[in-house]
């Protein structure tokens, strides 16, 4: 004997094998409604029945934009959903997803035939989708002149950066919207902005039609810009926003997502900035601290002179401080007064100096350079340690030494030394 | 080499162009005179970056398309309601 079962489990079972019966599931069932009840939640619940039978059923709220009729008792209709267990009650009910009237075409039905369409050649694929340009010279939009729209893109990319707008004014509801709509995307094409916002505010199914026809959708897929939608509010989209590029779910949102703001622009200029100032600073002092030790090796004895000959030339460099560095420094300080103070003074003097033209800064460090002996024709020797050795009678017969020349280096063994006195 | 040309660039050009030269830059690879030449251009082109995004004459107008296949251009006021 098997095992006895909570209710709960009989219960879940059943539902079980609903979900698993697709006889049950996305069927089309054709009857009359009755003790139709809206509630405050938005769901609606109600009986379907014929003569024979009859079926509870519910219509959520997410499902009541897909209708373009109120349902009333006593109306006949068709509706599409499928069945489910309730397991609580241990009962069945119907879950609409959308109703039709009987011999009336449905626009739910029509919307679903197109999406199919268009999803089958592919106008919706993630690979069709572009980037949106960073920064936008001509932001396009085809709405309505007169609606909220226009008005909270106008007031938002003011806020967050300077970009035209051009706007193709079009019909957005009604009679003749959709063809409206399209000349819209198309001739801001030809007048060549960088994107296109597409836009109307939230309505019923009906008004929001246009948005959902096909040259509308075709339209959108043939821009050679980037198209951003924004029709109606929150969780329906239309035909058009599928096709887009981008979806913005209010007009507000699709400006933000046209223009970067401004505020984010100059706070990573100010990085730049920075980033600049710090990477000059270090390559000039570097170059300076070579200098200085290859100097201190070449010549200990001469070290001192040559940074002292170093400190008078940047003096002089810094003496040429031009009115243009003025006017450069003057406006680092005043905008970046801590990044400028960065700067150190060597940086600031060989600016002076390539501005002023008299040299160029890299001839002028070079004439203070080891190097500048060495592509002269001389050499020096240096030990295992790397110090430059400046007495043979430093020198050991049969150690290795290293030759420094202009280009390079060689290894060289100490075979035999002379002193001259 | 002057940097005249960054006056005529585009914002976006600007902008790539001085996010290619800080890096040239950080990358440490130039020599003084190349680093100098990069720190100037790279200040012009945040200085023309910068004009642009101070700039407050930006224009926001009607297009229409006239019956010759043309266009009208046209400023945008507004309506209230």
């Amino acid at each position: 004997m098997t095992e006895a079962i909570t209710v709960t489990e009989l219960n879940t079972r059943v539902k079980g094998l609903f979900g698993a019966t697709p006889a049950l599931q996305n069927v089309w069932v054709v009857g009359e409604l009755s003790n139709v009840k809206r509630y405050t939640s938005g769901h609606y619940y109600f009986t379907i029945k014929d003569p024979g039978s009859e079926i509870r059923a519910v219509m959520f709220r997410s499902s009541r934009a897909r209708l373009d009729f109120e349902p009333a008792d006593s109306m006949k209709i068709q509706a599409f959903g499928r069945i489910d267990m309730y397991v609580e009650r241990g009962s069945y009910q119907f879950i609409v997803e959308t109703m039709r009237a009987s011999g009336t075409g449905s626009l739910y039905l029509q919307y679903e035939q197109l999406k199919h369409k268009l999803e089958a050649e592919g106008l919706f694929a993630a690979a069709r989708k572009r980037p949106l340009p960073r920064y936008p010279k001509v932001i396009g939009v085809v709405t309505s002149p007169t609606g909220a729209v226009i008005h909270d893109i106008i007031t938002t990319t003011r806020r967050l950066f300077p970009a035209d707008i051009l706007l193709a004014p079009a019909q957005v509801q009604g009679e003749g919207a959709a063809a409206s709509v399209v000349a819209g995307i198309q001739l801001l094409n030809r007048a060549g902005v960088d994107v296109i916002i597409v836009g109307r505010g939230g309505g019923s199914i009906e008004d929001l039609w246009a948005f959902n026809e096909e040259p509308v959708a075709r339209a959108i897929a043939a821009s050679k810009v980037p198209v951003i939608s924004s029709v109606g509010h929150e969780t329906d989209f239309t035909i058009a926003d599928l096709v887009a590029d981008v979806r913005a779910a209010t007009p507000t949102a699709a400006a933000e997502l046209a223009v970067r703001n401004k505020q984010e622009i100059l706070r990573q200029m100010d990085d730049d900035t920075r980033r600049l100032n710090k990477a000059l600073t270090r390559k000039v002092d570097l170059m300076r601290s070579r200098f200085s030790v290859l100097d201190s090796k070449l010549d200990p004895k001469r070290a001192r002179e040559r940074v002292d000959l170093l400190a008078m030339h940047l003096d002089e460099l810094s003496s040429r401080l031009g009115a243009a560095l003025n006017a450069e420094v003057g406006r680092m300080h005043k905008r970046y007064a801590a990044a400028a103070g960065r700067l150190n003074p060597a940086v600031l003097a060989l600016l002076a100096a390539k501005r002023a033209g008299t040299a160029t800064a890299s001839a002028r460090m070079e004439a203070l350079s080891p190097y500048s002996v060495l592509s002269r024709g001389y050499s020096f020797v240096a030990g295992a340690d790397g110090r430059a050795i400046t007495s043979v009678k430093k020198l050991r017969v049969g150690a290795t030494v290293t030759v420094r020349m202009r280009d390079g280096r060689a290894e060289a063994e100490v075979k035999k030394k002379v002193i001259s006195e | 080499m002057t940097n005249d040309d960054v006056e005529k660039m585009s914002f976006e050009d600007s902008m790539k162009a001085l996010e290619e030269l800080v890096a040239k830059l950080e990358g440490g690879e130039l020599d003084l005179d190349q680093s100098l030449e990069v720190y100037e251009r790279a200040i012009a082109l945040r200085d023309r970056c910068r004009k642009i995004l101070d700039a407050s004459d930006r224009k926001v107008q009607t297009i229409m398309a006239t019956v010759n296949g043309g266009e009208q251009r046209a400023d945008f006021k507004e309506i209230d309601g």
